[in-house]
């Protein structure tokens, strides 16, 4: 505030005495002066830290940025548009897709995860299994005569032998 | 191998009762791995309902909530989940009464498919 009232005053001073400089005012307007005395300090400031105030190119950049930013927070329903792809590029992008997929699997031999050995396994539908109807024990008896003949037959089952399997072959 | 991968989703899917479909695909909806049964609809397994993923994930982290995980749509006839596995995203398409939480539960078995599959998609 000093420095501007002293910066005033000055002028005046200047300006009294009827001296023409190149700081002479044209005007003799308060209002103006008002202006010209807000500018001073302000040029003063710039001149000490020129680094410190953002220049017109900078300021444009900020405020394109917020402006950026601002429009890309927006949920703008109207303006969704689906990007759909080209057939083209479509079949392009499977088959390359599959090029590399057949590359990496053949490279890196993927196996599927070991399942853990659990007792307690996972049913698809648990209640349709609890609710279905339980196996009557005459079914149960059948079931397991028909099993021990199957099982019995296979154990009598034995090679007969006819014939030799190697035969030597009369070379001259 | 491929046919390993596909194995591998084959048994997941049918371990779920009413799971129809498990796609992994890029963020515009081209399938890299599928596998689906005969139940499955055709719609919901296209290119043009699987990228809608994408453009709501986008819009759906505007809310200020963060990054959105997973999409469950419960239509009348079917359930679409898909989930955010970045570059890819892994749609289910399931009845209309099958177990969500089932197969949200798949997450964690999908994990170790994913990241051969991340060399897929690399380059693109």
């Amino acid at each position: 505030m000093g420095n501007c009232c002293d910066s005033c005053c000055g002028d005046d001073a200047n300006s009294q005495s009827g001296e023409v400089t190149e700081r002479s005012r044209l005007l003799e307007d308060p209002v103006s002066n008002n202006t010209n005395i807000l500018r001073v300090p302000s040029d003063d400031f710039l001149s000490r830290y020129p680094n410190s105030m953002p220049k017109t190119s900078d300021e444009q950049s900020a405020l394109n940025r917020i402006l950026q930013e601002t429009a890309s927070n927006v949920i703008d329903v109207a303006a969704l548009d689906s990007h759909t792809l080209e057939q083209h590029e479509y079949r392009e992008r499977v088959t390359h897709y599959t090029q590399r997929l057949n590359g990496i699997a053949v490279m890196q031999r993927w196996r599927s995860p070991p399942t853990k050995v659990c007792l307690l396994a996972d049913l698809p539908a648990p209640e349709k299994l609890l609710s279905t109807e339980t196996v009557l024990p005459t079914d149960l008896q059948t079931m397991n005569y028909f099993m021990e003949a199957a099982s019995e037959a296979m154990s009598n089952i034995k090679v007969e032998h006819k014939e030799d399997l190697v035969v030597p072959f009369r070379i001259p | 191998m491929v046919e390993d991968m596909n194995k591998y989703l084959r048994k997941l899917l049918s371990k779920i009762d009413g799971l129809y479909c498990i796609i992994i695909s890029d963020r515009d909806g081209v399938p890299i791995l599928k596998v689906c049964s005969d139940d499955s609809p055709d719609k919901a397994t296209r290119t043009s309902f699987l990228s809608t993923f994408g453009i709501a994930t986008d819009q759906g982290g505007k809310l200020g909530l963060g990054k959105t995980k997973s999409i469950i749509c419960m239509y009348e006839n079917f359930q679409a989940i898909q989930m955010n596995k970045l570059p890819f995203v892994v749609t289910f398409v399931t009845s209309r009464d099958c177990n969500t939480g089932h197969v949200l539960a798949l997450e964690a078995q999908l994990e170790p498919l994913l990241p051969v599959l991340r060399g897929v998609v690399g380059d693109t």
